[in-house]
């Protein structure tokens, strides 16, 4: 019993640091996105997809505030698409139209709810983890 | 779900099924408690990949804090919340969302250039951090890096946005979402205090605009909190929110879409739509009565 008690702790230890390690150098490389002349929102989003999975993101971006989101996947940028939405599903941004960037600046006139949508370009990555930051200026 | 997301999000439950199945001189009741624990990977499910693969953004409060400079609203520097609060925190959840009160006040302070202020909130983060285990997130060395960014207002809102972003980072990255939920909500509900602290802020539309623009972000902070209340602590917290929610729902909202414009140059898009919110004098009290019960209970 000690035994597999030990062996499956390691095994729940590796699969936690497993995450860790795939998701850790994609938020230090995304974090460079989010230049000095923006404000983080102070979370961190992060999400484990494979294939066409789909991970999707509720915002309220404030007007008169220009907002910076950086989306990164991967060991390099350019692997995660992302769109914007209003609520009405209107399409407001997709980074697939411009050469799939890793970041991209909103500047809002007036508050809206959005939903960014993020996913793997299968071209690119069958799995992987994305992160998403949000920084903000005045 | 992603099949590695749920690989991974489900090994500490699977290891725990295993353990419990394993007899190990387990009683009858030891099998209803496995049962329970592995009911208890849902929970976990969501940690790892939000709910329903959806997750949830809560404003930073350094934009209210801005938001309420920009209106003209003026400082009131008794409206921040006793800075000796946080050292009687015992509970992980008291400790949390008084961490989050204390960020918002700092917001407060930092845009209001109240700087001994600044230092004595950071001060009291710092100690929260400290009983939360939070890493380095807030550690001296920000204690310096703040003191050399004192005349410079972005900064410091920059190197608090950094540090509790990694702070998030942190608690994510060790399955505590919850302690991630309370701290966002805790910074959000003192967010709406100091938005709605000076009685001019009914009078002002910009302010009744941006409080009634939170609809979304609470209904977002209900999901963040509730998803990880598996053991009730939040209760309370949450019976306070949806009761402020039900009165943020009577506020008359509208939105009309316009097409965006893109200067791909400057990789920038341009969002035009509007929104515009109506609020009552007695509707802007009510919310605000409404928050005031939430604070008090985390300040309880």
């Amino acid at each position: 019993m000690n035994r597999i008690l030990i062996a499956l702790s390691f095994l729940a230890l590796g699969l936690g640091s497993q995450a860790q390690t795939l998701c850790q150098p994609i938020a230090t490389r995304c974090e460079q996105h989010i230049t000095a002349s923006y404000i983080p929102d102070g979370q961190f989003y992060r999400a484990l997809l494979q294939g066409e999975e789909m991970a999707e993101f509720n915002l309220t971006l404030f007007g008169g505030t220009t907002y910076r989101v950086a989306a990164c996947s991967g060991d390099s940028d350019g692997i995660l698409l992302f769109n914007v939405f209003d609520q009405e599903r209107n399409l407001l941004f997709s980074n697939r139209d411009n050469h799939n960037a890793p970041y991209w600046d909103l500047v809002v006139a007036s508050t809206l709810d959005v939903i960014v949508e993020a996913q793997l370009d299968p071209s690119k990555a069958g799995s992987g983890c994305a992160v998403m930051l949000i920084g903000f200026k005045r | 779900m992603t099949a590695s997301s749920r690989f991974l999000a489900l090994a500490p439950g699977l290891v725990l099924l295993l353990l419990a199945s394993c007899g190990g001189g387990g009683s009858q009741s030891d099998a209803v408690g496995a049962d329970t624990l592995a009911t208890d990977t849902t929970p976990k499910e969501t940690e790892l990949i939000g709910l329903g693969g959806q997750f949830f953004s809560i404003p930073s409060p350094a934009q209210a804090a801005i938001a309420i400079k920009e209106a003209g609203l003026n400082y009131q520097q008794g409206v921040t919340a006793p800075l000796d609060k946080g050292d009687a925190r015992t509970t992980r959840m008291a400790q949390a969302t008084m961490l989050g009160v204390y960020g918002a006040d700092m917001s407060y302070v930092t845009v209001h250039k109240d700087v001994k202020r600044v230092l004595t909130t950071l001060e009291a983060i710092e100690k929260l951090s400290a009983k939360l285990e939070l890493g380095n997130a807030f550690d001296r060395s920000l204690m310096e890096r703040f003191k050399g960014n004192m005349g410079n207002e972005d900064s410091l809102l920059r190197l608090s946005g950094i540090a509790f972003r990694s702070a998030d980072q942190y608690l994510k990255t060790n399955e505590a979402e919850d302690v991630s939920s309370w701290v966002l909500a805790g910074g959000w509900v003192e967010s709406m205090h100091l938005m709605l602290a000076d009685p001019a802020s009914a009078q002002n539309q910009k302010m009744v605009a941006r409080i009634g623009e939170q609809k979304r972000t609470l209904d977002a902070l209900i999901n963040l909190v509730g998803q990880s209340n598996t053991d009730g602590q939040a209760d309370a917290l949450l019976a306070g929110l949806r009761e402020l929610g039900t009165s943020l729902q009577h506020l008359k909202t509208a939105y009309v879409y316009e097409p965006s414009v893109t200067d791909a140059a400057k990789k920038t898009t341009y969002i035009n739509g509007r929104t515009t919110v109506d609020a009552s004098a007695e509707q802007i009290a009510d919310i605000a009565a409404k928050v005031a019960t939430i604070r008090n209970l985390i300040l309880a």
